[in-house]
């Protein structure tokens, strides 16, 4: 399993790694919401690529742990369709939603926040 | 669902809404105006506009030069959308409150969405779909018509022809309206065009040919999208409120007898999945102040129904005076 965007945030001087949940908790195709420091954050296992992105979608607010997930490696909010990569929250959209760094070590997950 | 039931959850939300005014206010700071306009929309339909002037005032001391407003009201980049809501909540809560101030503001949002409309008919905003988007300038235009504010009217009406045209002619063969982007499913949209748009003309002159099938058609997509449990769109709070509302006016003025058990097994789900103030946008999710605004407005929507003259909720929508 690998993590979706970790590594790849190297300016983030005031963010540490936080525990998120097991890592069987999330298994393939599989999502789940946390929070995390009161944020709410939707994780998303993608074919064994795990993908942290803020569950607020910047619009209206919709979950977008209940989104709908193209093959692309987005999501779509349930509420008006607005949609983000999950690889670094990019939009065609006027917004730009929070992404994660992800890691997995000794069976946890963890999320830089 | 008994009428005194209604009546107490509604004086019951009512009171945790005010309890949140802060929430809501434009005269408690800076607001995301598409809230303030679902929280105006509460008053008017709650009969309590004539105790919030300021709140009115403080709208209007948000608009944009060119007539329209921002999303956030210390933004100054106005957009469509966002514009018609805000203007439609000017225009009918002068009705009640008769004060110039507003009288300028709305026929400034006049010129503004004249000045905004594309040459195919349809108005555009980042945001939202194009047809999501024409369907609140027409909106907005239904009422101008309904309440015959003569500001520019001959163009007003040519406007609002085309933006009613734009959407009938978008609609599907199966009665659904879609966009891939923004409303894959059709539900919320086709809720939104039937009710904000169409079904107007037929209350105002029946200027627009094919608004009646257009309607009944569209109408019969959302009886045939409802969940078993009286749900739409996968339990999505919003999208249900705005689809049991849109049937309460449509099937009203089409005379359609049909829409009770479909408006019924909806408000019950909606109030089944409501938290204990307010509601979410999915069952078990927070209660937020946009989702509550609708909430009440679709119990007030409801009240209104229930009555025996068909316009007493058909004027809920502004179309008739």
């Amino acid at each position: 399993m690998s993590s979706g965007s970790g590594g790849m945030f190297p300016e983030m001087a005031a963010q540490y790694w936080v525990t998120a949940c097991r890592v069987e908790e999330l298994p393939p195709g599989g999502r789940k919401l946390v929070k995390v420091n009161n944020i709410e954050i939707a994780l998303f296992n993608l074919k064994g690529v795990i993908y942290a992105i803020k569950n607020r979608c910047p619009h209206r607010s919709g979950p977008l742990i209940r989104g709908f997930i193209d093959p692309a490696g987005g999501i779509k909010c349930p509420m008006h369709g607005w949609r983000f990569d999950l690889r670094d929250g990019s939009s065609e959209r006027p917004a730009q939603a929070a992404v994660y760094p992800v890691k997995v070590e000794s069976g946890l997950l963890y999320l830089c926040v | 669902m008994q009428l005194e039931q209604s009546d107490k959850l509604i004086k019951d939300e009512y009171a945790f809404f005010l309890q949140e005014k802060n929430g809501w206010s434009l005269t408690a700071g800076p607001q995301d105006l598409e809230l303030v306009a679902h929280a105006l929309r509460v008053l008017l339909h709650a009969r309590t506009t004539p105790d919030f002037l300021a709140d009115y005032l403080a709208l209007v001391d948000c608009q944009g030069e060119d007539g329209g407003w921002s999303p956030f009201s210390a933004d100054r980049e106005s957009t469509v959308w966002v514009s018609a809501f805000c203007g439609l909540m000017l225009i009918r809560g002068n009705r009640l409150l008769h004060h110039e101030r507003l009288a300028r503001s709305v026929r400034k949002a006049i010129d503004y969405f004249l000045a905004a409309q594309q040459p195919d008919g349809r108005w555009v905003d980042p945001r939202w779909a194009d047809l999501d988007t024409t369907s609140h300038p027409v909106s907005f235009f239904n009422v101008v018509l309904a309440l015959d504010e003569p500001h520019r009217r001959s163009d007003v009406l040519r406007a609002w022809e085309r933006g009613a045209r734009f959407i009938l002619d978008h609609q599907s063969a199966d009665g659904g309206w879609y966009d891939n982007d923004f409303h894959p499913s059709g539900v919320e949209i086709t809720a939104h065009l039937i009710q904000d748009a169409l079904v107007a003309d037929l209350v105002i002159d029946n200027r627009v040919n094919g608004v009646r099938e257009s309607c009944a058609k569209g109408a019969s997509k959302l009886y045939e999208w409802q969940a078993a449990d009286g749900s739409w769109d996968e339990e999505n709070v919003d999208h249900t409120m705005d689809c049991t509302r849109s049937l309460m006016v449509v099937t009203r003025i089409l005379g359609d007898g049909g829409g009770e058990e479909s408006i019924m097994r909806g408000l019950r789900w909606i109030i089944a999945n409501k938290n204990p103030q307010g509601w979410g946008d999915f069952p078990g999710m927070e209660t937020n102040l946009e989702r509550t605004c609708d909430g009440l407005d679709t119990l007030l929507k409801y009240k209104a129904y229930r009555n025996e003259n068909p316009r007493d909720v058909v004027r809920l929508w502004g179309y008739v005076p």
